[in-house]
Formats: C-alpha cells, structure tokens, sequence
C-alpha cells in the first residue's frame, strides 16, 4: 500500500513547485470539469445511473464521517437516517397516505403541497404532492431531529455502547417501517413515489438529471464538511474523538457537540434519502438495514476515516467496484477458468461475493492501513538536525494582555471548603480546605496517593465530591459539568498528559480558545467576516501565548503532538491551558520528567505568568521549583491536609518530614532540607 | 390453550431459549471484561458453530429427524457432537483473535472493534457462499419423549438443552473462581497492567477468554439447532443481538449476570411473542437495552469493571 502512495507522489512530483494553493484549486477545477462533462463524454444512460448512485453514496460517506470521522462516534445504524429521508419524501409524494377532502387542505392546494382527487365513488381526496426540493431540506431537518432523538439517551455512553445502540436503532427503523402498513405500505414498499420537476422541467427516468443533482449535492456536502472541519466546531469534534475527558476539561461541551455532530450526519443522510428514492421513485424497508450501514461504514474506512475526499473516493471507487468493475473480473475469471479447463472458476461470482470483499476490506484496513487511502491528516516534515538543534531563544509573557484580569477581584481565586471525595470503601480526601489568594501561587505537595491529583479532579469537574464546596472567585462551581468550570476561568493541565495525540500543535493550542469563541454551525459553514475575524484574533492570541516558550514550539505548529519530545508535550498542554484565558491555572506537576535545564526554564515562564497577576495552583515535587514559585504551600497526607504555610517553613515541619520520609528518619533529615 | 397452559409453555420455551442467549452472551462478557471489546465476530462465530454442529451429526448418518436413537449410543453422538463443535468453535476464536486482534491491542480507537466487524461479515459471507442461501434441515435424534402439563408440553430437547446449559454454566463458573487461569483472567479483567507484572500472561489469558467464550457460542449454535430443527447463516444477527442485549442487562464483564441477562431476555421473547406481538420482539428487547444502558449502565446485578482508562 505504502508502494503505491510512493508511485502516486512520484506522479506527482512534476506538480511540486506550483504553490499547494494554487494546485489545490487547479485540483479541484479539475475534478469539478471532469464531474460535469462525464454525461457529455460518455453518454451511455447505465452508466450515468451508476455514477449518480455512486454519488449518492458518496453524500452518505460524508454524512457518517462527520459522526464517525471527526466526532469519533462510531454509529452502527446510519441507514435508518436515510430511510427517514427517504420515506419522508415518499410518503410526500406517493398515493399511500390519502386523507379525505375537506376545505383545510385548500390553502396547501393553493400552495402546491396538495392536489385535489376527485374520489371515485367515495369521498374526494387529498394527494401530497410537495415538492422535492422543499423535502430535500425538510428531509434533512426531520432526520437530524430523529438524530438527535436516537442520539440523546446515548450520548452519556462510552463509545462502544454507542456503537451497539446505534445498532439497534437501525434494525427498528426497518421494522417499525415494515409494521406500519397504513403509512408506508410495509414490506410491499412504496410505490408511484413522485420524480422531482424544475422549472417545468420533469425528471424522467432518464439517469442524467439525477447525476447533475448528485453531483450538486456531493459538492455541497464537501463544502460544508471542510468549512465544519476548520472551524471552532471541527476542532471540538476532534477533541472529543482525540480525549473526551480532557476535551470535556478544555471548554467543549460534549453533549452538545456530540448531538450536533449525530444531528448534522443524521441530516446528510435525510436529504441523501429523499434524492435516492426520488431517483428509484420506489421505497421497500430492504433497502434501509444493516448491510446499508455497514456498506457505508466500509467506504468511511477504505477513503480514511476523518478524510472528506477520502470517503468520496472511497464510496465512488467501492460503487464502481460493484457496478462495473467485478463484473468484468468475473467474466475473466470464467474466461480463464474455461481456457483452463478449471470448473471451478466458473463458479466463482465476484458481484455476489461482495459482502465478502466488505468484511475483507474491513479487517485489512484495520490491520494494514488505518488512516485509508487518503489520510486526513498529512504529517508535517519533521524538523532537520539543524533546527532541532537551533538556540534556543527565551519567550517572553508581556504580550499576554489580559491574563492577570482575575488578580483585580475582591474574592479569593479559590476556596475550598471541607471537600470529602470517597472511592468505594477508600477515603481519598477528608474534609480539605484550601484558600487561594487571588494573584497567588499556591503550591500542593504530598507524598504519592495523598490526594493531590483527586483535588484538582474535584476542582474541574471531574470527579464527584461527597461533601464540601468549592468557589472560584465567588461563585460555586462544586457539581458544575467541567467545560462550565473552564469557561468561568479554571483551566488545568494534568499529571499524566492528556493531550489530543493527532492533532497539531496549532490545533490543540486553540482547543483551548473554544470556550472563549462564539461561532456556531452556520457561522462555521456561511464563514462570515465577523467568524473569519475571531478566528484571526484566535490565531494571534494562540501565537502569543506558544511565543511564551521560545522557539521550542514555535516551528514544531503544524506537527502533531504525538511525535514531540515530553517536555514540548507539556509545554503544549500549558499553552492549551492558556490559551482560554483562564484566572485560575491548575498545573499537576508541570516539571515532572523534565531535565534540570529545563526545569529551570519552565519555573521562570511560569514565574513569568505570575507576574503578569495570573493565580497558579501547583502540584509538584521538585521542591526548589516549589520553594522558588510558591506564596504557599499546602501538604497533603492520606487524603488530609497536614500543614499549610510559606514554603521555608513548611520544609522544617516534622509531620511533613515523616509523611515524606517515614518515621525514623523524620529526627535528621538534613537530605531532605 | 388457558392462559396459565400458555404462560407455563412460553415459560418452558423462554428457558430454553434463554439458556441458549446465556451461553452466548457469556462470550461477549468475557471478552468484554478483559479487552472492554465488543465483539461482533462472536455472532457469527455461534452460527458457524450450528454449521459444525450440523456436519458433525452427519457424519454419524443423521440427516433430518427421522432417526432416532436412544440410550448410550445417544449420549455418545451427542457428547462427540458437543466436544467437536466446541473444540472447534473455540479454535476458530482463538484464530480471529490471533489474526485479527492481537495486532491492534494497543490500539486506541474503534478500530478493533471495526475488525470484528468485519470479521463477523467474512463469516457471514463464506457460509452463505459456501453452503447457500437456503435454511438446512438440522439433524435430530432425540426420541420424542413428552412431559404434558395440562396442555403445556416438556419435550426432551428442552430438559436437555437445561442440562447441557446448566453443566456448562457452572463448569465456567468452577473454572474461572477455582482454577488458577480462572483467576489470572479475573486479575486481568480487573488491571490487565497489575496482573502483568505479578507474572500472569496476558496473551494466554486473552487467548482463553476467546476460546472459552467461543467454545460457548458454538455450544449455542448446536442448542439452536436442536431446538429450531434448522439452521442458516443468517441465525447469527438476531440472536447476537438478543444475547448481547443479555450480557448488558446483566452487567457487562459479570459472568452470573450474563447467566440470568440470557434468561430474562429468553423469557422477554416467548412472553411477548405469546402476548404481544412477534413482529416487535426486537423492538421490545432493544428498548429494554437502551433502557438499561440509560438508566442501570452497570446492568441490573453488576457493578462496572473498574474502567481500564
């Protein structure tokens, strides 16, 4: 597979010197040219039809790669979303629900949703006839409800749940849709559905309006899907694909954009619905289960899961596969079984077998090719020798305006008071209070298992507490979901990394900004001047604060963070941290697995942010980092806080010397001071 | 039929039925509560299990219902047939495993899970391929002994069936509380890391996890086809499904809850089919999941695995 990306580029090398602008749109005029003249050039009706299918495929691809690809949200019942679409324009359109004449339906007669039947022999009737490109969008919003319907009660679930209860939802609606005879004909299916009309003109049965609308609606759906993936919502949705919990902890509000994601894919296959049967102009419940699904799933799988060309050309290629292609192949296999008198061969039929080629694209991708033919991330080239190796510049935090608004406020940044967190039968903090001064540091120490990651857990919303209140300058915030805690100005980093591995630098800096960023969906897809300037200021307020760390992060930007050394991995988290403006930053154990040199140099950023008035609670171990940046210091042994006071003092405390060292040696432990 | 006729008879079938969902939804729990990995490959790894059950009768000559055996050859047909289609049942989890699995155990994401899907359709289609798409008459050679309770009946396919189930069940049970591979897998299943470096092979445990839960499924593959007197490659879907639904409802990763989850979903089917509808079986059952999953995510006995995050 490798092999063949290497042919590819080799292919390609002629095109390298144009600037990756310029050949991204002589690329896409080119595919868009060769969409629209294939009718002209190849005028052969069956054809035609099995690229507009293709196409319409390839509009589902993109639908469950939103829910799949970027949200991570594996759903396993995608196809009950289409046959909503579809079923909802069906019955729209078709003579199946007929209710009887009375003078309400004469305004919607007037509007051309009706017409009036005269009844033959009984009563007049009414027969829906609205229109396709009213269902089209009515489609999409009616399946994005049903989204979000399906979607609420399971949201909550880990992941994989999900994958089973998507699952079942997606046999009920084939069977809900089989027993429900009076609306939609049951396992008979619908018939006589309507073809849609334009200005006069009708679709026949003719396959080229059908692909020029295929066409219209794939390159919508591209559109919006890239206008999505870049915008604040993308990258949310990544976050939560990447790390739900430190997503959850860095402002993004899962619930929410966990439904917006299922919603929006859900839409994408209403409308795709409401197209694909308007082309069949018949609906039958078979059409809908989980082979559907999977079918959909594989083509996500084969173009790159997250990849928005890649699914299209996952979907047209798989379509292909099937219409033209294996067809072809079996014929030739015949062919050679025949010449060599091999009986055998001739029983071989690839077009049947296709569910087979499914599973075995399926479990080969898996195992050989996980991000797809068209990755969606490409990987920045690593840095030469030359500028890992370059001096290392010292940043500088005066550009950070604005960091130091909560050291103004007449509360304290934080009090805690009589937190008891239980695990079980293990009590892992007992009734602790902590006060930190607005504009202070305060430092937490403690020997492994005390408590101090469980405290910061409480503070952000992660873990229950059993007792006990927590304010953040004034207001409660105990019980609070976590991106309610960051948005009201406490961000943290954590002790063992918690960053998003497959995102750039770049990308995981202003996940940080999300709470602080306003756009919605349609201000993500319409990208209007008022979104285009708040990602601008995003991108300066990302740069000045990745400034504060010299060039270490600066011209790693566009490399994800998986491939960066430990400590540039904290530094990003910090500069996430950062990056949403916080009043209150809680680090656990910034300096752990960082040498001396760079200790030291991570001790005076953050002395550095502290000076600019920004309110820092600590967990740490070194304890000259402690001594050297904390006002205070707390310790915390066994769930209790032992002892509180300036940092020179508490290092002379025999309780603090016997909770660290033990008891023996608790007499002379000049090591130790 | 009175209605307590009927509801003793759907009680008797829901037993059976259930026993079967047992044995099934003890796969999805044991591997579940060791990889936290749903694994579609186990319900078509039950229907291939009914098809080696099938072949396996056949060999002995038995074709349809027809013939009929009693006594000690009986016993010995059917303890062959349970040993081959369990050995191989197994055997074949094992293989997917291997093959399909334990390359991506380090994995994150829903990849594995995406691999047992396809997985699940390699086996789906190779049987359909292989064998056809028609339903194959299931071998039998049970006498036609009868129980009449009222106008409710107790067939000996049912008795068997309780017993087979029953002597598996606690068998699981033994091996898992009493042996030392029973207890490396629940030191696995609780902190796969801990368990590591306390010496336990993680890689053997997996391996068995597979292989038992597998062996299982192929147990359930041939009650069904004793059972319905027929099988198909289509089988695996539906009762998948149903004894997944049983695993949860008894708390995914608990080997008694799986037990009792099979049961009740068992009960669940004949008793809403009696007196509902059969048409919204699945419909029922899958309301019962989500409800579940909302509201006792742990399951109705369980308590969670601790997460392994």
């Amino acid at each position: 597979m490798s092999g063949a990306a290497t042919t590819f580029s080799i292919l390609l090398r002629p095109f390298a010197r144009i600037a990756p602008l310029h050949r991204r749109r002589a690329g896409l005029l080119a595919i868009t040219v060769a969409a629209l003249a294939f009718p002209l050039l190849h005028d052969n009706d069956a054809d035609i039809d099995a690229a507009a299918n293709a196409l319409a495929y390839a509009t589902l691809a993109l639908g469950l790669n939103i829910v799949v690809g970027f949200a991570g949200l594996l759903d396993l019942g995608y196809a009950a979303f289409f046959a909503i679409g579809a079923y909802a324009y069906g019955i729209a359109t078709s003579f199946q629900v007929m209710p009887d004449w009375s003078p309400f339906w004469e305004p919607f007669a007037w509007l051309g949703l009706v017409a009036h039947v005269p009844g033959s022999g009984g009563p007049d009737q009414v027969h829906f006839t609205v229109s396709f490109w009213i269902m089209m969008p009515v489609s999409a919003v009616l399946a994005a409800g049903f989204g979000i319907l399906f979607g609420a009660p399971t949201l909550r679930l880990k992941g994989d749940y999900l994958a089973i209860v998507t699952l079942g939802f997606g046999e009920i609606v084939p069977i809900v849709v089989r027993n429900w005879d009076s609306l939609t004909n049951g396992a008979m299916g619908l018939n006589g559905i309507a073809a849609p009309r334009l200005f006069g003109y009708r679709f026949g049965i003719d396959a080229e309006p059908y692909y020029y609308v295929a066409v219209g609606l794939v390159a919508l759906l591209i559109f919006i899907s890239t206008r999505l993936r870049d915008s604040r919502i993308g990258r949310a949705w990544m976050a939560i694909r990447e790390d739900e919990i430190a997503a959850g902890a860095m402002g993004v509000n899962l619930v929410r954009l966990k439904l917006l994601a299922f919603a929006i894919g859900a839409g994408f296959a209403g409308m795709t619905g409401t197209f694909y049967v308007a082309k069949l102009q018949t609906a039958t419940p078979e059409m809908f289960g989980f082979p559907v699904s999977v079918m959909i799933l594989v083509m996500v799988v084969l173009g790159g899961i997250g990849s928005i060309w890649g699914v299209v050309v996952g979907a047209v290629l798989l379509q292909l596969l099937q219409s033209w292609f294996l067809q072809d192949l079996t014929q030739w296999i015949h062919a050679l079984g025949r010449l060599i008198g091999m009986p055998l061969l001739l029983r071989i039929d690839l077009v049947q077998s296709i569910e087979l080629i499914f599973g075995i694209i399926l479990v080969v991708m898996m195992l050989y090719r996980r991000e797809g033919l068209i990755p969606a991330t490409r990987r920045a080239p690593a840095l030469t020798f030359d500028q890992q190796h370059a001096e290392v510049r010292r940043g500088s935090t005066i550009a950070l305006q604005g960091l130091g608004e909560g050291a103004k406020s007449p509360h304290p940044a934080l009090e805690v008071r009589g937190v008891t967190v239980k695990f079980g039968g293990l009590t892992a903090l007992k009734s602790v209070d902590i006060t930190v001064p607005a504009g202070g540091v305060v430092a937490v120490i403690g020997p492994n298992g005390s408590g101090k990651s469980t405290l910061f857990n409480t503070i952000t919303g992660l873990t229950h507490a059993d007792a006990g209140r927590v304010k953040l300058y004034g207001t409660d915030i105990l019980g609070l979901p976590p991106h309610e805690i960051l948005a009201l100005g406490a961000a943290r980093t954590f002790q063992n990394i918690r960053l998003f591995p497959n995102l750039t630098v770049l990308e995981n800096v202003l996940v940080g900004q999300h709470s602080r960023l306003r756009t919605g969906v349609l201000g993500a897809i319409l990208h209007l001047p008022r979104t285009k300037a708040e990602e601008k200021r995003a991108l300066e307020w990302v740069m000045e604060i990745v400034a504060v760390f010299g060039n270490r992060l600066m011209p790693r930007l566009n490399q994800t963070v998986n491939g960066l050394s430990y400590a540039n991995r904290r530094r990003v988290e910090i500069a996430r941290a950062l990056a949403s403006r916080p009043k209150l930053l809680l680090l656990d154990e910034p300096t752990a697995g960082m040498n001396p040199a760079e200790t030291l140099e991570l001790a005076e950023q953050i002395k550095g942010l502290h000076a600019l008035g920004l309110t820092i609670l600590l967990i740490e171990h070194k304890l000259d980092v402690v001594t050297n940046l904390a006002d205070t210091v707390v310790v915390l042994d066994h769930g209790e806080k032992l002892t509180e006071g300036r940092p020179e003092v508490v290092r002379q405390n025999e309780d603090v010397i016997t909770a660290y060292l033990g008891r023996n040696t608790a007499a002379g432990s000049a090591a130790f001071v | 039929m009175t209605t307590a006729d009927l509801l003793l008879q759907q009680l008797i079938n829901g037993l059976s039925l259930g026993a079967m969902y047992s044995l099934l939804a003890l796969g999805f729990t044991l591997v579940y509560g060791i990889l936290e990995l749903i694994n579609f490959a186990h319900f078509n790894v039950f229907m291939v299990g009914s098809f080696i059950a099938m072949w396996t009768l056949q060999m002995f000559g038995l074709t349809g219902q027809d013939v009929v055996m009693t006594g000690l050859p009986l016993i010995g047909v059917l303890l062959v047939t349970f040993a081959v289609t369990m050995t191989g049942s197994g055997v074949l989890g094992v293989v997917i495993e291997r093959v399909s699995l334990r390359p991506l155990r380090n994995v994150k994401g829903p990849a594995a899970m995406i691999t047992t899907i396809g997985v699940s359709y390699i086996l789906f289609n190779l049987i359909l391929l292989g064998v056809g798409a028609d339903s194959k008459n299931f071998p039998n050679p049970l006498p036609q002994a009868e129980l009449h309770f009222g106008d409710a009946v107790l067939r000996l396919r049912e008795v068997l069936i309780w017993i087979v189930a029953s002597v598996l069940m606690v068998g699981l049970w033994l091996f898992v509380q009493k042996s030392k591979m029973g207890k490396a897998m629940r030191a696995t299943a609780q902190d796969p890391e801990a368990a590591r470096m306390m010496g336990v092979v993680v890689d053997r445990v997996i391996v068995m996890a597979f292989f038992l839960g597998s062996a299982l499924a192929g147990a359930g593959g041939l009650i069904f086809g004793l059972y319905y007197n027929f099988t198909s490659f289509i089988i695996g879907f539906t009762a998948g499904l149903r004894a997944f639904t049983a695993a949860v409802l008894g708390g995914i990763g608990n080997i008694p809850g799986a037990m009792a989850g099979g049961i009740i979903i068992g009960l669940i089917e004949t008793m809403g089919g009696q007196f509902i509808s059969t048409a919204w079986t699945d419909v029922i059952i899958f309301s019962i999941l989500v409800l579940v999953l909302v509201f006792r995510p742990a399951g109705l006995f369980g308590r969670l695995a601790p997460s392994k995050s």
